[in-house]
This record gives C-alpha cells, structure tokens and sequence, in this order.
C-alpha cells in the first residue's frame, strides 16, 4: 500500500520532473525534429508499438494474473523516462534525441496511452475491475502536461531558470527512485519474498528486451550504431514514476498492492539494467571513435 | 594621425564606390582607458540598464554586465594593481581566460591602471607559459581556476608576484553560478586545487573600489600618452619565434576605427549584439568584439567555448544577434549544424571571417543560409590587426582580402625590393597607424619585418587593378591550424626531444576540418633498439604543446631530403603530399 501523503508526494516529484523535461526543449528543437520526421516515426514506433506488444506478451507468455498483467500493460505503454537523458549521456549517445524522444512520447501519451491500455486489456481478457478507465489515464497525463509547457515557457523567457528546472527534473528522476527503495520495500520484503520468478522475469525483461528491440529496429530503419544506442535506451526506459502514479491514483484497497508490483519493480531493475547497458554502450562507443581515428592514421601511414 | 600618401591607393575608387571613407578621423580618445571609460559612462546614463556583456553556457545558463558595471568594476580592479598591489604604470599583468564576464572586467581594468596586458592563452602548457610570463616581465596574473593547476611550476619558475584567480561563472546570479560551480567540481571535476596564494577577483575587486575614494580611478589614467604601450600581444609572427607585438594605445585605437569604418551602414551605435564565439585573448575578437563593439555600445555575448559548436545553439537563439566574427571553421561548423541551417539568426546584418582563407564554398553557403553577406578581411597580430576588409555592400569577390582600410598603404614587394607590378604577386608590406612598435625586447626580430616605417608580413599576395588583394601563399612553413598559427620549428624542437628520435620534419597539410593539420615525418634513431611508437611522439607532444599544435599525422621515414647544405627540405614534403592529394 501507499499512503495518501505518499501519493501526494509522488505526484509532487512527478510535476517537478515533467516541468524539467519541458525545461529541457525549445519549441524550435521540435520543429527541427520534424524536418527529418525518420528518427521520430522510429522513436514513436518503438515506444508505441514494441513496448506496449512486449508487455502484452510478456504477459500471456508467463501467464501473469489479471492484476500483474495489467502492471506490465501500464508500464509497457507508458511514454520514454526522462532518467534515459542521464544514460544516455554517461553513454556518449546522441543526448538531443534522447530529449526529444522523451519529451515527444510523453506529448503523444495524452492519446497513445489510454487508447493501447484498453486495446491490451481487452486483447487479455481482463475483467472490468482490472481496467483503469481511459479518462484517468488523460486527466493525469493533462495535469502532467501543464508543468511541461510551464518548463517550456520558463526556458524561453528565463533561460537560468530554465537551465536550473531542467538539472532539477533530471536529480528528482533519480530521487523518485530511492524514494520507492526507502519507503516500499522496507515495508513489503516479505511480498517481495514471496513473489514468483516470473514476476520478476517480466519486470526485468520488459526493459532488456525493450533495448534490444530497439537497437533493432532503429537499425533496420539505418540508424547509426550511436543513434541506434540512444534509441534502445530511449524504447527500453519507461517512465516508471509516472505509471505508479497511475495506479495510486486509478486503483485503491487491496488490488492496488497487485497492480503495483510490477510497475514498482521495474523502477527498481531499470536503474540496475540501464547502468550495465550503459557501461557496455559506452565502450562500444569508445572503441568505435578509436577505430575511425585509426583508419584515419592507417590510411595516412600507408601514404608514400 | 594622418598618413601622408606618398605611396600610391589604387583601391581608392572602390573604396569611396563602397561608401568607405579614404582617410581617417583621428581617434576621439587618448586612449584605451579613456575610450572604455567615455562610452562606459554614456551608455550607462542613456541606458542603464542595457547589457554590455552576456556570458552564455551551453546550457543556457548565461550572467551578464552592464555598461556602468563594467566601468566601476574596471575602476575597482585598477585602483587593486595600483594602490593595493603597487604595481606602477607600465608594469605588465597577464589576463588567461577563456570568453567570460571576468575577461572585461580584468583587460579594461589593466588599461585603466596604465598598465600593460599581456593576452595569455588559457591552454597553454606551463612551459609556454613560462616563456612568455618571463619574456614579458609579467608582475601580475590574472588567471581561470580551471587552469590553476599549472601555477605551482609556472610561478616557481617566473618573476609573477600576483596572482588573481576568476571563473567561468563570475558574475553570474547565485543560483546558477553555484550549479555551475558544483557540476565543474563535483560532476567534470576541472577545477583543481590551487595551493599557492592567490586572491580571488571578488575579493581583489572589494579591496580596490576601497582605495578609489583616496585615488579615483581617472587619475591613474588620465595622463596616458596614445604612444605609450596597452597590449604585448604573443606571436610567432613569420619567424616562428614567439615574441610579444607592442601594440600602443594609438595602434589599437586607430584600428578600432578602421574596423568600424569597414563596418560602415552595417554598423550602427545601440543596436548591435555580437557573437563572440571567438577568443578574446586573440587579437582578431579582442579589437573586433571586445573594444569596437564597445564603442557602439553592442552587446557582446561571450562564449566560453565553440567547441563542440552545439555549444552556440543556446547563444544564437535566446539573443537578437546582428553580427558573427569568426573563423572559416567556426561558420563551416555552424552550416554543418541543423539547428542553425532550419533557424539562421533572423537579426543578424553580416559577418566578417578572419584569421585564415575562408573557403568560397563556405562563404558562399553562408550567403544563401543566412541571406547576408559575409566579408573576408586580413590583418595579423603586429596590424591590431585589420589591414583590409572587403566591402560589405557591392560586389562579392570570391578569394579577396579586399581592399586596405582606411589610413592603411599596402606595398607588394619583390624579393629585389622594388613594387611587383599590377597584377603580379610579391610580399605584402604594411605602413598606418594600427602598425605596431616592434617586437619586445627583440630588436633583431623587429628589424627583420620593420623597414622605414613598413611592415613586412611575409605574405604574398597580388593586386588587381582596382585595388583587391588576394593572398597567393602564406608565409612559407606557417601551419594554419583553424586560424592560429603553429611554427613548425616549434613542434619539431619538442620531438627531437625524444631519444627515440634522429630527425623530424614538420610541415602543414591540407585538412577538411582545420585547414590546415600538423603532419610530422620522423627517422628512427639507429641507436634506439625499440624503434618508434607514433603513439608516443603524439602523447610526447601532448604533453609539451598545446593540442592545436599537436601534429595529427605521425609518419615513419627512412629519410628526409635534404638541401646540399643539409637543411631539411620541407617545400619537398609538401610537395609529395600535394601530387599524392592531386593523384588520389
């Protein structure tokens, strides 16, 4: 369970990350996005196509029960995190579009979101009381949005404060974690104990095979190795915070403890997972730069 | 001053077609402290509140001043050389910083204490910087923390006295100034310790506004003669050894008026916002940004650094800016950027490029992205620098270095000393008031380019009929690395060092991105058993040179050819680099 003050608190956190992401962008780097509308139709394929079909397998594959089914539903259709910014930077990717797939995906939401959550929940025959209603989803999405374009307008006419909202969305990204850590898992070890591996397996798994998927199809639509990179983390990192919002504020009693597991255990593993494929990125990056120094070398040696 | 012309001005015509005057107004200010001071103080009481610098982070962080802030915090600083640390008038004081809100605040405090700047590179190596403090005498330095780390050896090894520490957040509000602190400390970890006393500008600044009751700063400057000496400005000049050009009030204000004379419609006083993308401490963005747009009372937006040029994104969009100086690279660079393409700035009158060639194909380009036009000028360090600008209105020629501005004579000299007729090329001689004095304390080196009152730059050029210059060839072995020059005599001094080594050679050759790149040809030394390793020579010279001096091609050689006296034959190697650029 979480309590009212915590979910009020989260829904706190969760205003001042999306007023950073809003801080992040200019309405220009938008419309520069747009001219090569490519890297955004894959990004938005992705997010809006892969995760949220993954998720669903996951789930039938494993035969989750309704309640964790529809957990990693929501989480598998939630739009990209904006902790993906942080990885990708670490990771030497293309931090730009990292920022603009985040901040697009969560834009796209307002409609994606509750649209493929009742088109997944059907197609899992989940029974009405495991639906969040699609109104729900919006009105918090809308509510999410105003600090977005509040972070947008800040940028614009202050960029200092600007500049400082968009270092501040970026720490609470991480603090929302540890807040979850602090506060939940003290208090649930002994469910954690007793949660089953597939649990667990579909937790993990929707972030590792969500990169994976990712790198491929960016690959399939010619993207290079880096810009490949950036978009595997980008389809992998779900915005975690925000679908325990959610199901605090959509499900209440003793269902909201089901629901919850998976969304709150995949915040947990995204971090572990994202760090270990960021270090791997990151030296595949390196390795890459080192080598098109070394042609460059070769080919001047071996000019007599 | 005025030129006498007895030298004949064939580009007169196309001057006055281009709306340029042909002579000169005497400079209205007796000198650099004066002008700062004079337009400090009109702009501050007509607009109080306009800003005169702005300092932009990649991130859009950003502090600025004001006209009457820089004016009283210059006064502070002088009245902190003077009255607190005693320095005299003339005394030298090293400013070493990248573009930041500190850089003003520190040159215009100098002038104002009578003083003399010397312009420091904030990437050099404390073994360059030992040279030029020690070659100029230098009593004072004020430095960036970020580079503090190399003070130990530096101050141990020259006659510094003083040391006065800013950085790149100066100035700026709280909040930001401490995320930017705690990001360089904590996150990118470049700002060292320094261990060695020092005081910090805020503080230099508080304990010299305190003497300014009992010595105003006005008094400290009043009586500056425009001869007397306001930069040593470092160069390799055409011989490649560095030396400091002594450039004089006079010098730098006459040559602000030139640039501002070639600016002519394009500039207008109040209205200009500059992007200073280039560094201050080179002479190019110090007359042209810092002191010309002073004068029009511009906005000089001040970016610590282009490099990645992503880094100007934030810079170009959130400032009206009318005015680009830069390089060939820096505008290469902004074309290749999407988000400058999709958005040129919508303000902006025109740009000039120095430095290096610039390319017709980027120059070109810029036209058609922009809608403005783009001018090529020339000048060097012992010309203040501007020599010649093309017009900005009129026709563009491709290639030019255009016409000499005005108050300027420009020679093209044959080898026999006599003028090379219309049409053919000799070595560009330049005589104006923006000419330097010589070299410091380098009378030999002064008297090898100074002839009767000409300046020899060893650049050849030509001159078409009506006035245009184009440059045919750069002084010989000079490596234009994205405009500032390596000396190959340099970079091959630092490899001989190597035990591993028996002969270098180091010469230019073409290169997409910089123009020009360092190319090094070493033999193996016989005695050595473990032969060479490039990896080492490029890590050798990492460590002694500052990284655009660094060669970036390392090559083997059994060989080099060699003259019969001896003398290793570098035009023989650029000359095989050419037919293997012409055959592949």
């Amino acid at each position: 369970m979480v309590t009212e003050f915590e979910t009020k608190l989260l829904g706190a956190m969760m205003m001042i990350i999306m007023l950073g992401m809003g801080a992040s962008l200019t309405w220009r780097d938008f419309l520069i996005a747009f001219r090569k509308p490519k890297g955004v139709l894959v990004g938005l394929l992705s997010q809006y196509l892969i995760m949220p079909f993954l998720g669903f397998a996951l789930a039938m594959a494993l035969g989750l029960s309704p309640g964790w089914t529809l957990g990693l539903i929501l989480m598998a259709c939630m739009p990209g995190g904006t902790t993906s910014n942080i990885f990708t930077y670490f990771s030497k990717g293309v931090l730009a579009l990292s920022i603009m797939m985040t901040t697009l995906s969560t834009l796209v939401a307002l409609v994606m979101v509750p649209a493929l959550l009742v088109f997944y929940s059907n197609a899992a025959g989940l029974g009405s009381e495991f639906k969040i209603p699609a109104t729900n989803v919006a009105q918090v999405l809308v509510v999410l949005l105003v600090p977005t374009i509040i972070g947008m307008v800040t940028r614009k006419l202050n960029p200092n404060v600007g500049a400082t909202l968009e270092l501040l969305g970026g720490v609470m990204g991480i603090a929302v974690i540890l807040f979850l850590v602090v506060t939940w898992i003290p208090r649930n070890h002994m469910l954690l104990a007793a949660t089953p591996w597939p649990v667990y397996f579909s937790a993990i798994g929707l972030g590792l095979f969500g990169m994976a998927l990712g790198y491929l199809l960016a690959r399939g639509f010619k993207q290079d190795p880096n810009r490949s990179r950036t978009i595997a983390l980008e389809t992998g990192i779900q915005n975690g915070p925000m679908a325990v919002l959610i199901v605090t504020l959509s499900i209440t009693g003793a269902m909201q403890q089901d629901v919850l597991l998976i969304p709150v255990l995949y915040s947990l593993f995204i971090v572990i997972s994202s760090s270990v494929v960021t270090v791997f990125f990151r030296r595949m990056s390196i390795s890459e730069s080192l080598a098109r120094d070394q042609r460059k070398m070769g080919s001047v040696m071996n000019a007599r | 001053m005025t030129t006498s012309s007895t030298s004949p001005r064939p580009w007169q015509a196309a001057s006055v077609a281009a709306g340029i005057p042909t002579e000169l107004p005497h400079p209205q200010h007796s000198s650099l402290a004066a002008l700062v001071h004079e337009r400090c103080a009109h702009f501050a009481q007509r607009r109080p509140k306009h800003k005169a610098f702005t300092c932009v982070m990649p991130n859009g962080m950003n502090g600025s001043l004001t006209y009457g802030q820089i004016d009283a915090l210059s006064d502070a600083f002088a009245g902190y050389l003077r009255s607190v640390l005693g320095l005299q008038a003339g005394d030298r004081v090293a400013v070493q910083m990248p573009n930041s809100l500190g850089y003003p605040v520190a040159a215009f405090g100098v002038f104002k204490a009578g003083c003399v700047l010397v312009n420091t590179n904030p990437l050099y190596t404390a073994s360059e910087m030992v040279h030029q403090f020690n070659d100029a005498g230098v009593k004072a330095l004020v430095i960036i923390d970020m580079f503090a780390d190399k003070l130990p050896e530096v101050l141990a090894k020259t006659q510094v006295q003083h040391v006065v520490l800013t950085s790149i957040s100066e100035f700026f509000p709280l909040v930001p100034r401490g995320i930017i602190r705690a990001v360089q400390k904590v996150w990118s970890r470049v700002l060292p310790s320094v261990n060695v006393p020092h005081t910090r500008l805020k503080t230099a600044l508080a304990l010299g506004r305190d003497t300014l009751t009992k010595t105003p700063a006005a008094t400290l400057w009043q009586r500056i003669s425009p001869d007397a000496l306001a930069v040593l400005q470092y160069t390799g000049g055409t011989t490649g050894v560095s030396k400091g050009a002594m450039l004089t009030h006079s010098n730098l204000l006459h040559n602000v008026q030139q640039m501002l004379a070639m600016g002519g419609s394009f500039m207008k006083e109040d209205e200009e916002c500059v992007l200073t993308a280039l560094p201050l401490y080179h002479i190019f963005a110090f007359t042209a940004n810092l002191l010309g747009f002073l004068t029009l009372g511009g906005r000089n937006i001040l970016v610590p650094s282009p490099r990645p040029v992503q880094n100007l994104q934030r810079a170009v969009e959130n400032y009206p800016i009318t005015w680009i100086t830069g390089v060939n690279t820096l505008y290469n660079g902004l074309l290749n950027e999407e988000w400058f393409v999709a958005y040129p700035p919508k303000h902006l009158k025109a740009s000039i490029a120095g430095g290096t060639a610039l390319h017709d194909a980027v120059a070109e380009r810029w036209r058609e992205v922009t809608k403005t036009p783009i001018a090529e000028g020339y000048g060097l360090t012992e010309t203040s620098p501007v020599v010649s600008f093309n017009p900005l209105s009129g026709d563009v020629r491709l290639g030019s270095i255009g016409v000499p501005s005005p108050g300027t004579d420009v020679r093209l000299v044959l080898d026999n000393g006599q003028d090379a007729p219309t049409g053919q090329a000799g070595e560009i001689w330049v005589r104006g008031p923006q000419v330097m004095s010589g070299y410091w304390n380098n009378p030999a080196e002064t008297a090898l380019v100074m002839k009767d009152g000409w300046f020899a730059t060893g650049d050849i050029g030509v001159m078409s009929a009506d006035g245009f210059f184009t440059i045919v060839d750069r002084k010989k072995d000079m490596v234009l690395v994205s405009g500032f020059n390596v000396y190959p005599n340099e970079v091959e001094e630092v490899i001989a060092q190597m035990d591993s080594v028996l002969e270098v050679a180091v010469i230019g050759v073409p290169d997409a991105t910089t123009g020009e790149a360092v190319r090094a040809y070493v033999v193996p030394n016989p005695e050595h058993a473990d032969g060479i390793d490039v990896t080492q020579v490029i890590a050798h010279c990492k460590q002694q040179l500052t990284s655009y001096k660094v060669p970036k091609h390392v090559e083997v050689r059994d060989e080099l050819p060699k003259s019969p006296v001896g003398k290793v034959l570098r035009k023989d190697l650029k000359a095989q680099v050419a037919a293997e650029t012409t055959r592949s």
